[in-house]
């Protein structure tokens, strides 16, 4: 890889920053900044709507933090979100990384593949609403199609009530979650695949190398990188999960598809309109989100070229000394 | 990218035909034609755009009186602004300027409509209530679920009161024979602030086939003697559910169809600034129990698949009754129970029970939902805004709304009937319907206005009664997480309530 | 001899096995369209009945009295579908213009603070959406910007998560030694990135660009408070009025609403998915 970057024209990096950096500030960097400061005060979305700091009302600086921390429904959300997370992320990775495979193949072109790949995208241009809204009607009870075709294959004499057991909707939730996104990662997956230079592939072929060496040894170190905002966009939006929950389950079946970005609208939203309490899970979520990313970039950091930038901070380092 | 653009606009012109062709009428698609023009010119330039669709708009609005397919109502110079959930208070409006044209050519009325479906409308009506200035609204409106917040609750600063406006309300409230629980629910420290057109007091509604294999009589005051109509408990309703039972009835679908009852004759859910743990709400973790394990009930939820199976009387069990208002039968009922005419062979078994249903007034009474009528106090045309809730809210002669919503000529003749807040209409209203085998309606829900009460709501039941449901599924049904098990069914409710709410 | 035979025999017998998951996969994608379409061709009743069908026993009536709804509920499609067309579209193109610009930015240049600004896309991309939505809308009502289609497109320019997809994708693909032989031709560094490192980037842009529409256009909440006025509604908007009466839906309506709604997404997306679908051909050289 062809590292060497060119200095002289760094004055073009700052000028290709600028519409990013000024919508930024004018845009996003005030509502962030207020979700940051209103954490430490007592303002509510409806009533209250001074902002005072917890400190000026008689309150330690950092109560909402530690309402937040301490609230078993918190608590409740946010082990739902990462069981949930995992149990849609390993499947949805596993087939990403199987259609993948399979699509991009030169040698099996698997006939009509293209529609394949079309089609596996398609529930994700659908609303969550609607997605949410035709699962529920699957798994009704006592009537549904769902209980239709266990009553018929005689898995079950009595209809099954899928949405009163907590584990049954998170399953379902994860499932929905699964089907909705696997598409996607595969699409990104695809694209990072198509921007590897076919000669690669050439080589390796002619090297005689198997399928699953393909893959395995050239295609997934060259999209390295997609891979990482895959997993990166993946773990982000999974805690973050918000719509197909919401919409399917809600605080019901005692908050078992509760997750903490459903946790921090019902502090915003549900009556009290407490924006502080809110505002402060928020901060909590990102400085988890935050720690988990940067493990996660830390193991999937280019082994290679982190040495080679060791190597060379040591020879810059050894070369000041001598001087 | 330019065959990107371009296809893309090749699209939007397919789209656009099909959408021009699919109109039906050819009126509206002059209409139809200015509005994208309006919305495409300037983003920015709204006072132009809705000029547009003024202008156009009035001279539609007399040909076709029954939808408002204009973005704003009147000519006039004054503009009042009218944000609402559903298009019904503003079909108001444009009734109201066809009966009294002079309103349309004093004022612009501007119509905002949110759907609540979403979670959108109170975010959006409280930030434009609290910045104010030229878009605020002048008049809004809040359904039963959330009315609190604005009379009484969080949002209750910006209400004006009718007196305020210039209405002479109590006199008023006492000419129309207004519903009292409504105007407990609309009263900010005993002024009124809203009022509803609708009454959403409940009856019980039953089938007078099952009513005739059990009991021999289908006769409605014989029907409120069995189940204790009126008595404010359910021990003579259990009495019968044991009855319909021997006969291999349920007496209801589910256990959201006795929730409103119990609901409404309790204890508010707070007290001295926490959760009330002695209201007699609580009752319901007992009768939805018992309902599962007796099989006085199907187990079905209110707005599922089975719940509206048992309407139709195909569910598990034949069901004999529900609770709810009029509007509970106009537009759920009605269209659920599997014909619009009663079966020719006066059998009522067969998937269709139009015709075979009764009401009479519940064992305990209750409301519920209803639209209510709120003004700014800080709106520049107070005349106007009076002088349209009035006829809304109060009006009780034959041209007031409620007279025309009564007997379902709002939209023309043989519309549906709807129950009304002022009493003195619905004596003066016909409220028979071939649904209930051409029994007047009207008498049972006068009797259910009369028995609901709006003084045990907060401005949090929407989110509590959520939690508290949900408590109640997990304690009663057998898949449930905490089945037989009511203390800790209602130590996770309380702690949902306190870790989401601070009162 | 044998052994290929085998391997032969193996292979088609993997061939069929891709078939059948591909299969299964594609009527689950399948599925929910089907049931969308049918749906838009049945009544309310029927759809409270039975939320599922395979069939609707009267499409047409059922799709008539669909329609006649729209009329009684003030239901204006061709508004919506212009301004989600505005929307999305602008949203689309400025929102891949500039996040790739700024990845090249970052990707292809040494500058002081660039370490910075990619530490803030990372971080930006973290922070729970839900608040900063708080913060946004009720900034808008502030400053009276409301009703601006506007204050939906505008802020696409900074998407931080497209900026690092597109970084990571230059990372893998963007050879700097033709960024170089083009400053050699005498381009300037603009040209240089319109004519040269865009086309490069065209499988990444196509993803990104079927991704931001179909999110754009689908986007619900915030538009549904800062678009107030009946002219500025999106198709989502006018969709969730017909939901909006609290006592009685028109599921009939609602599913037809949504079916058209989704309509023009699916065409755009097909066409965008020629890249997709198009395979390795497409690749630029790599150094």
């Amino acid at each position: 890889m062809n590292n060497k970057k060119l200095v002289s024209y760094s004055k073009y990096g700052y000028i290709f920053a600028i519409p990013f950096v000024l919508t930024f500030l004018i845009f996003t960097l005030y509502p962030i900044v207020y979700t940051f400061t209103i954490g430490f005060t007592d303002l509510h979305g409806a009533g209250q709507t001074e902002l005072r700091f917890l400190p000026s009302v008689g309150k330690p600086l950092f109560q909402n933090f530690t309402d937040v921390i301490t609230s078993g429904s918190f608590q409740k959300a946010f082990t739902n979100t990462v069981r949930i997370w995992i149990v849609n992320f390993i499947p949805q990775m596993a087939f990403a990384l199987l259609f993948t495979a399979w699509f991009t193949d030169r040698r099996t072109k698997l006939k009509g593949q293209g529609i394949f790949k079309i089609l596996f995208y398609l529930p994700n241009i659908i609303t969550s609403a609607t997605v949410a809204i035709l699962f529920l009607a699957l798994f009704g009870y006592p009537k549904g199609p769902m209980n239709d075709i266990i009553m018929a294959l005689g898995i079950s004499k009595k209809a099954v009530n899928f949405t009163a057991s907590a584990s049954t909707v998170r399953g379902i939730i994860a499932f929905i979650q699964f089907w909705m996104w696997y598409g996607y990662t595969m699409v990104n997956l695809i694209a990072g695949v198509i921007g590897i230079n076919p000669e690669i592939f050439e080589a390796a072929e002619l090297d005689g190398a198997s399928k699953a060496q393909t893959f395995f040894l050239v295609t997934i170190p060259c999209i390295r990188s997609i891979l990482v905002y895959v997993l990166v966009t993946s773990l982000i939006g999974g805690l973050n999960m918000f719509d197909i929950p919401e919409m399917f389950i809600g605080k019901n079946c005692n908050n078992a598809g509760l997750t903490t970005n459903m946790y921090i609208r019902n502090q915003a939203f549900l009556g009290s309109y407490l924006y502080a309490r809110a505002a402060a899970a928020s901060v909590i979520m990102f400085i988890i989100i935050l720690i988990l990313c940067l493990i996660l970039l830390y193991f999937m950091r280019d082994r290679d070229e982190a040495k080679l930038a060791k190597i060379r901070r040591q020879e810059r380092k050894a070369a000041a000394a001598r001087t | 990218m330019k065959k990107v653009i371009a296809s893309l606009l090749s699209v939007a012109m397919v789209a656009a035909m099909a959408a021009g062709c699919a109109q039906t009428e050819p009126a509206t698609s002059g209409d139809d034609a200015a509005t994208p023009d309006a919305s495409a010119a300037d983003a920015g330039d709204d006072a132009e755009a809705s000029d547009a669709g003024e202008g156009e708009g009035e001279g539609e609005g007399e040909g076709d009186e029954t939808t408002a397919e204009t973005m704003s109502f009147g000519t006039g110079s004054e503009v009042i602004n009218l944000w609402s959930f559903t298009n019904e208070v503003p079909n108001m409006i444009g009734k109201y300027i066809e009966l009294h044209p002079e309103f349309g050519e004093t004022y612009t009325v501007k119509v905002t409509i949110i759907a609540t479906t979403d979670g959108a409308y109170q975010p959006a009506l409280d930030a434009a209530l609290v910045n104010g200035g030229e878009d605020a609204p002048d008049i809004y409106t809040a359904e039963a679920a959330f009315i609190l917040k604005y009379t009484q609750g969080d949002m209750s600063s910006y209400a004006a009161t009718y007196k305020d406006l210039g209405i002479d309300v109590d006199a008023e409230i006492e000419a129309a024979d207004i519903a009292p629980y409504t105007i407990d629910i609309g009263s900010r420290d005993g002024e009124v602030v809203a009022l509803g057109y609708q009454a959403t007091g409940g009856a019980m509604i039953y089938r007078s086939s099952i009513a005739l294999d059990t009991w021999g009589t289908d006769d409605p005051a014989e029907i409120e003697k069995i189940v204790g109509a009126g008595s404010g408990n359910w021990d003579k309703f259990w009495d019968a559910a044991e009855d319909l039972s021997a006969k291999g009835y349920a007496i209801v679908s589910g256990d959201g169809d006795v929730w409103h009852s119990v609901e409404n004759a309790n204890d508010a859910w707070i007290k001295d600034g926490a959760l009330n743990m002695d209201t007699g709400r609580f009752d319901l973790f007992d009768i939805s129990y018992d309902l599962t394990e007796n099989g006085w009930s199907n187990n079905t939820s209110d707005w599922t698949e089975g719940w509206y199976a048992d309407m139709q009387g195909i569910g598990e069990k034949p069901v004999f009754c529900f609770f709810g208002p009029a509007w509970l039968i106009n537009y759920v009922m009605a269209g659920n129970v599997g014909g619009d005419a009663a079966p020719a062979d006066g059998d009522f078994t067969q998937g269709n029970t139009f015709g075979d249903w009764r009401v009479c007034t519940p064992p305990v009474g209750f409301f519920w939902g209803g639209t209510w009528l709120l003004a700014n106090k800080d709106t520049e045309q107070k005349e106007g805004v009076a002088e349209f809730i009035e006829w809304v809210t109060l009006d009780c002669s034959e041209t007031g709304l409620q007279y025309l919503w009564a007997n379902g000529t709002f939209n023309g003749e043989g519309g549906t009937k709807d129950c009304v807040a002022s009493g003195t209409v619905m004596a003066i209203s016909d409220g028979t319907l071939d649904f209930l085998g051409g029994q007047d309606m009207f008498p049972a829900f006068i009797a259910g206005n009369a028995n609901a009460t709006g003084a045990n709501m907060t401005q949090y039941d929407e989110t509590i009664n959520s939690f508290f449901r949900d408590a109640v599924r997990q304690y009663a049904l057998p898949e449930g997480e905490f089945y037989g098990d009511k203390d800790a069914a209602i130590a996770q409710f309380a702690e949902n309530v306190n870790d989401n709410l601070v009162f | 001899m044998a052994n290929e035979n085998k391997l032969h025999k193996e292979s088609v017998g993997f061939k069929i096995f891709e078939y059948v998951i591909c299969v299964i996969f594609a009527i689950l994608s399948l599925a929910p369209f089907y049931i969308m379409f049918v749906n838009a061709t049945r009544g309310t009743y029927e759809i409270q009945q039975h939320a599922i069908s395979l069939f609707s026993p009267h499409p047409f009536q059922n799709l008539a009295k669909n329609w006649a709804v729209f009329n009684g509920k003030d239901f204006h499609p061709e508004t919506g579908f212009v301004n989600s067309f505005i929307i999305s579209t602008s949203v689309t193109i400025l929102a891949l213009y500039f996040s790739s610009l700024t990845a090249y930015s970052i990707q292809a240049y040494e500058w002081k603070g660039k370490k910075i600004l990619n530490g803030l896309i990372m971080g930006i991309m973290m922070i729970p959406g839900t608040v900063t939505m708080i913060g946004f809308y009720q900034m808008v009502y502030k400053i009276h910007m409301t009703n601006r289609l506007e204050m939906l497109i505008i802020p696409a320019i900074a998407s931080p998560m497209m900026v690092y997809f597109m970084k990571q994708y230059l990372e893998g693909s963007l050879s700097l030694s033709i960024v170089e032989s083009a400053r050699i031709d005498g381009a300037s560094e603009f040209r240089t990135f319109n004519q040269i490192v865009l086309p490069l980037m065209k499988p990444a842009i196509a993803t990104q660009a079927i991704f931001t529409y179909v999110s754009s256009w689908n986007n619900l909440f915030m538009p549904l408070i800062l678009l107030t006025d009946k002219s500025k509604y999106t198709l989502p908007i006018v969709v969730s009025l017909l939901k909006g009466d609290i006592y009685k839906t028109e599921y009939g309506s609602v599913y037809l609403g949504l079916s058209i709604t989704v309509l023009p997404l699916i065409v755009v997306y097909i066409f965008l998915s020629k890249y997709i679908v198009e395979g390795v051909a497409l690749g630029g050289t790599k150094g």
